[in-house]
């Protein structure tokens, strides 16, 4: 029997997609989970994977073409020469006689604009789509009851000035620094979050075994996740990456960011190539950093450019802390422990980058120490 | 004048005990021969804060290879570093 390969819905406001991709062709065997095609929406690129195992009996849409969200987009079948199955699928089918259908939330407020109930227009399957409610309005020669929502301006309006008496203060190096990157993540990343508890001992153990075996004086665990971290954003380019306008930008190096506190001071210290050192390099390099960055000696290009970040609050035992993105960085590992020695790895991520499956598998993948001994 | 290997333990565990009240552990019966890492009164950032006071208070540049525990792991062999480095011993 034939398998639908159905069109994936991307963002809830999106009835259409753009094909921007097909990575495979009529009788073409795939695997399960096998990337098949790439569509597109104006927020993000999503790929689209085969469900099952089998061959590419046929494709639905021509490349660059829109295509409704949950239409068949590929049939697969057991064999190559299996038949494509002619009967619709449930979203082609219209709704039985006398059922409305139900508006998508773009069609419900193109409803609301040409002041149109769904009942008024004849839908194509179960969804009343965005497009069949303009293709009507069109038809019956409706103008829109308002003129169109004005654009978001991205002019904000101006900073109120205190009412009350007191003085101005410059900023200092590192508040300026922390106000570009808060407004970098203000402005321009779609920041998510995610977190899991992760059971703390076997990484507790791998550290202390690493710690004993090379003598050290400080406790490398935080630093032994942050470079099992970094390898992982070396073997999944995504999480070393950034979106800037409609292109990916992904980072030749892993540049790591740590946060350091000293005093009053939040330090993202940036160690440069990351991916290069091995375990005991890396703890070194990040001591030497920290070090630096406890007397305030950090060179500038030790505190910029980090492509990725981590940072822990275990020291302060909070229980849960949502930090800030680095500019032009997509991944910020928040990892603490609390009082009850609950262990939490969390992520703020960039979501035009990353999507909620491919945070979660890192997290469990940085949950567990490398097997290899330390 | 030669510096005091007393006066020089005396001021680490002031140090030490200053870190670990600020993360809200006492430390003050912590004894000179303990390994500090191990007893938890204070984390690998309150031992950076101790390895920078450390350098500055005794004006001795600390190299990577050099911060060990057989060289810092307690106060009496912190006390016993510096002499040395300040040649001491």
């Amino acid at each position: 029997m034939a398998i639908p390969v159905h069109t994936p819905r991307v963002n809830n406001n999106d009835d259409e997609v753009r094909l921007v991709g097909l990575e495979v062709a009529v009788g073409d065997r795939v695997s399960r989970g096998q990337a098949v095609a790439q569509i597109e929406t104006d927020k993000a690129i999503m790929e689209i994977e085969a469900p099952a195992e089998g061959y590419v009996l046929d494709i639905a849409a021509p490349l660059d073409s829109q295509i409704a969200v949950g239409s068949v987009l590929i049939w697969l079948g057991a064999t190559p020469d299996e038949a494509v199955p002619q009967a619709a699928t449930d979203l082609d089918t219209p709704p039985p006689e006398g059922a409305i259908a139900t508006p998508t939330a773009k069609a419900r407020q193109l409803l609301q604009r040409y002041g149109l109930t769904a009942a008024q227009v004849p839908a194509q399957g179960p969804r009343l789509t965005a497009a069949a409610v303009s293709s009507y309005a069109a038809s019956q020669g409706l103008a829109p009851l308002a003129g169109p929502p004005p654009p978001r301006s991205t002019a904000r309006a101006p900073e109120p000035t205190p009412g009350v008496p007191g003085q101005w203060r410059e900023l200092q190096g590192d508040e300026k620094g922390m106000l570009a990157t808060v407004t970098w993540h203000r402005d321009h990343a779609v920041p998510g979050y995610i977190e899991l508890e992760y059971d703390p001992r076997p990484w507790a153990e791998y550290a202390r075994t690493f710690a004993e075996r090379h003598k050290l004086m400080l406790n490398p665990l935080l630093s032994l996740m942050a470079w099992r971290l970094t390898r992982l954003a070396a073997a999944m380019p995504k999480l070393n990456s950034a979106l800037v306008g409609e292109r990916r930008y992904e980072y030749a190096a892993v540049n790591l960011g740590f946060t350091a506190q000293v005093d009053e001071t939040l330090y993202l210290c940036v160690l440069r190539d990351a991916e290069q050192r091995d375990a005991l390099e890396f703890v070194n390099a990040l001591l030497d950093l920290q070090r630096r960055a406890a007397v305030h000696k950090l060179a500038a290009d030790e505190t910029r450019g980090a492509t990725l970040g981590f940072s822990s609050m275990e020291r302060w035992k909070v229980s849960q802390h949502i930090p800030v993105l680095p500019p032009l960085a997509s991944l910020m590992v928040a990892h603490t422990a609390d009082a009850q020695g609950r262990a939490v790895l969390g992520a703020t991520y960039d979501h035009r980058v990353l999507n909620g499956f491919q945070v979660v598998s890192a997290l469990r993948k940085l949950g567990k120490p490398p097997s290899d001994t330390p | 004048m030669a510096p005091d290997r007393n006066a020089i333990e005396q001021a680490i565990k002031a140090k030490i005990v200053e870190i670990a009240d600020q993360l809200g552990e006492d430390a003050r019966a912590l004894t000179h021969d303990e390994l500090i890492p191990a007893t938890g009164l204070i984390d690998s950032a309150g031992l950076l804060q101790l390895l920078a006071w450390y350098e500055h208070r005794f004006q001795i540049p600390l190299a990577q290879d050099e911060i060990t525990v057989d060289n810092l792991g307690t106060i009496a062999t912190m006390a016993g570093f510096a002499l040395k480095k300040k040649g001491s011993l």
